[in-house]
């Protein structure tokens, strides 16, 4: 389980714990006598024997059906079907050599497909456990105003670890419940920063939302990176 | 994202119906069966690029060439290129099964019955869901449906604030997800496809066990800015 370092309406913060709530589907695939099958990642064919190198070895793209007829050039005998086990994610160039220095960039580009920009690319930071914490911004927006205005694609339940942030963390849900609202939670300084929980993870805005059940309670971080909404009409390309 | 080639009359029909011509258009429509009346729906998907646009990531190297990205073997010198690997299904005995043999079960051990899909017949939209049950889910597809048919009906109960929800499955399946019938607060019909969460009520008993985070790969006041990229 993760951590996040949360601030309420009254200004304390506390690092408490935040869990993923995802529901795995547990599935056990069984063969015909109900025995318990396993699942293994296979070698098929490395760069020498891709298209490229096909094409290389044949003489040209055309020639590439004869040599398929005349013998087995796509297959190496030797690890074609062997079991896979570790392997390393590797940049190649266009010779197909392992490259081990590189610049990344990034291109924006618009909706319809246009360069914007082009940048050096950074890795986003997580910011929701750092010494800052995510602060009450007091931005409440009604539940009923805002379901329909966010795609909420992923969420975090909020966990106390110990009684004082139990109690800190109850008192957070039941004002959130009883405002019926959901709080606009930003990063940084200013509160007014995505969020970004793991490094080189995609940025969200967060929303909490509070319920609670007696003396039970469900804090949720909802986390949305898009508005539900229209796409916006494009003038179509004869 | 790359301009896709839409057909004429396709391209005539989104923008008859106001649909982005940049959005993927599902052909084959979802039936709704809702007050006695079946209303086909036309879903086009509306993805975060279509709104903001996206990013490529280009990674080059020292001379300025593009590369990619593949995998090193275990022996250190074969490159296994993107579509180099094969995932199988291997019996105790390490024999090849295959996939259609196989039977899914619970971890009971019951067998789980697939679901059909759900343009294979009209879908029954009765029951409704609270907000919360919404927000309860995530979502992680929405599309903007639209209907030639006799769907007044239920755009009113929509424009009431009504959520209908329903099992979805796209093509069928182990489990279906979750679809919620619901407008947006342009007034766009959407549909959204989630899946429900795991979501409980804790005590003061149940501390969270709080561990070391391993890193992954992976305004204005008025205005919340959704475009940052």
């Amino acid at each position: 389980m993760g951590t996040i370092n949360i601030a309420n309406s009254k200004g304390r913060d506390a690092v408490v714990g935040a869990q993923s709530v995802l529901k795995p589907m547990r599935v056990r695939w069984v063969d015909e006598q109900g025995r318990q099958i396993q699942s293994v990642r296979l070698f098929m064919a490395d760069l020498s024997h891709d298209l490229a190198a096909l094409e290389a070895r044949a003489g040209g793209r055309d020639k590439i059906a004869q040599a398929l007829i005349d013998g087995d050039p796509e297959i190496d005998l030797e690890t074609c079907g062997s079991v896979l086990n570790q392997t390393r994610r590797v940049f190649i160039d266009p010779d197909g050599q392992v490259v081990h220095e590189v610049r990344q960039f990034e291109i924006i580009k618009n909706p319809d497909g246009s360069e914007r920009e082009r940048r050096p690319r950074k890795v986003a930071q997580p910011n929701a456990a750092t010494e800052t914490p995510l602060k009450w911004s007091g931005k409440l927006m009604k539940k009923k105003d805002v379901y329909n205005k966010f795609v909420f694609s992923g969420k975090r339940q909020i966990m106390h670890v110990n009684g004082l942030t139990y109690d800190f963390l109850f008192g957070m849900a039941r004002e959130l419940e009883e405002s019926e609202s959901l709080l606009l939670m930003g990063a940084g300084p200013k509160g007014n920063e995505p969020l970004v929980l793991t490094r080189g993870g995609q940025q969200f805005r967060g929303f909490l939302e509070g319920r609670t059940q007696g003396n039970k309670y469900c804090l949720i971080l909802h986390l949305s990176n898009m508005e539900l909404k229209a796409a916006p009409v494009q003038t179509a390309c004869e | 994202m790359p301009d896709l080639q839409i057909p004429l009359i396709l391209r005539m029909l989104t923008q008859h119906a106001g649909i982005g011509s940049n959005t993927i258009i599902v052909a084959k429509p979802l039936v709704l069966a809702f007050g006695g009346v079946e209303i086909p729906l036309a879903l086009a998907k509306v993805e975060r690029s279509d709104l903001y646009g996206f990013v490529e990531v280009e990674t080059l190297d020292e001379k300025g060439r593009k590369c990619v990205l593949a995998a090193l073997a275990e022996d250190g010198k074969s490159i296994i290129p993107p579509g180099g690997t094969a995932i199988a299904s291997l019996s105790p005995e390490g024999n090849w099964l295959e996939k259609k043999s196989l039977i899914p079960t619970d971890t009971q051990g019951n067998r789980i019955a697939p679901v059909a899909s759900s343009y294979a017949a009209p879908v029954n939209v009765e029951k409704t869901a609270c907000i919360e049950e919404y927000l309860s889910h995530d979502i992680r597809a929405v599309y903007q449906i639209s209907s030639e048919g006799n769907w007044g009906a239920l755009l009113d109960e929509l424009k009431k604030g009504t959520i209908y929800t329903f099992p979805y499955s796209f093509r069928g399946g182990l489990e279906p997800d979750a679809g919620f019938l619901l407008l947006a607060a342009d007034g766009t019909p959407f549909l959204a496809v989630g899946s429900p969460t795991q979501l409980e009520f804790v005590g003061l008993e149940q501390s969270a066990a709080v561990a070391e985070e391993e890193e992954g790969a992976r305004e204005s006041e008025d205005s919340i800015d959704f475009g940052m990229l």
